[in-house]
């Protein structure tokens, strides 16, 4: 039986990047949100 | 453009009320997807089967597929509005555009960054200049420059007809991205999903790509409601911060 690479790091790595640019553009935009409607 | 002080805004100008209401559902839809986000997480990272050639990087598809999908959707939809607001002149069509081309060059970035890490364990290198990369990536630079522009430009009119242009050009490089795989020789695979004949992958994934695809159309449509909302609520107080001051000048 064929056995699968081992290559988790990358997936990991690429979930993790996504969500980062995700939340950090939320975050861009709650703090522009905050600044004008204060 | 103001009216004159004298004169009642119109019934159908939108207020700061309305617009602070745009953005709270704007947040309302943004968190959603989010919560919705991380379960697409757990549905592709503990309930979808592994990919026995690929292994786990594999699994990167189910980002990367959803971003680019939501990318190319964000680029289609300002260069299609850009269309309207030549015709038009809407200013609404033109702030749609606008956020539509952010929120794009988000997921853009997210498809960018996930296709390279897919790529080194599965094409043993990080980026290759073939066709379907290189046109996503000038796809990319072309709507980073549209941002670029806008923010240059100071006159609304002005930076309205202009952008519409670059957001027309962009409209225009869509199709070929998409049909790039099968134009050129590429090293890209081919569309799973949208193609002509039936999609060709396991039920399993198929769900959780779908499911992906559809959590990841809410988290644009939330983020460009979100972003409209912002928007509206900068230029109407930029409005009213501009009347006031010409109420002063009229006063002294």
């Amino acid at each position: 039986m064929q056995m699968p690479p081992q290559n988790q790091e990358y997936m990991i790595a690429a979930y993790v990047v996504a969500a980062a640019i995700y939340l950090g553009y939320a975050l861009v935009l709650w703090r522009k949100g905050r600044r004008l409607l204060r | 453009m103001t009216a004159p002080a004298d004169t009642p805004p119109l019934a159908s100008a939108p207020s700061l009320e309305s617009a602070r209401r745009l953005v709270r559902r704007g947040w309302a839809l943004t968190l959603l997807a989010l919560a919705a986000a991380a379960g697409v997480y757990l549905l592709a990272l503990a309930f979808t089967p592994l990919e026995v050639r690929q292994g786990a990087a594999q699994k990167i598809f189910y980002i990367h597929v959803p971003a680019a999908w939501a990318a190319m959707m964000a680029f289609s939809l300002v260069g299609l509005v850009s269309i309207l607001y030549l015709w038009l002149k809407d200013p609404r069509l033109d702030r749609f555009a606008a956020s539509s081309a952010e929120v794009g060059v988000v997921f853009s970035l997210v498809m960018l960054t996930t296709g390279p890490i897919w790529g080194k364990p599965i094409w043993g290198t990080w980026w290759t200049w073939d066709a379907r990369l290189t046109l996503t990536l000038f796809l990319f630079f072309l709507f980073a420059g549209y941002l670029a522009l806008r923010a240059a430009l100071h006159d609304p009119a002005e930076r309205a007809r202009f952008s519409a242009v670059v957001g027309i050009m962009g409209l225009l490089l869509v199709p070929f991205v998409h049909l790039s795989v099968y134009l050129f020789r590429t090293l890209h695979p081919q569309p799973v999903v949208l193609k002509p004949s039936a999609p060709s992958l396991p039920g399993e994934m198929l769900r959780t790509l779908l499911v992906s695809v559809a959590v990841f159309t809410l988290l644009y449509v939330g983020l460009v409601t979100l972003r409209y909302g912002l928007a509206l609520v900068e230029e109407l107080r930029e409005e009213l911060r501009r009347d006031s001051a010409e109420r002063w000048e009229g006063a002294r």
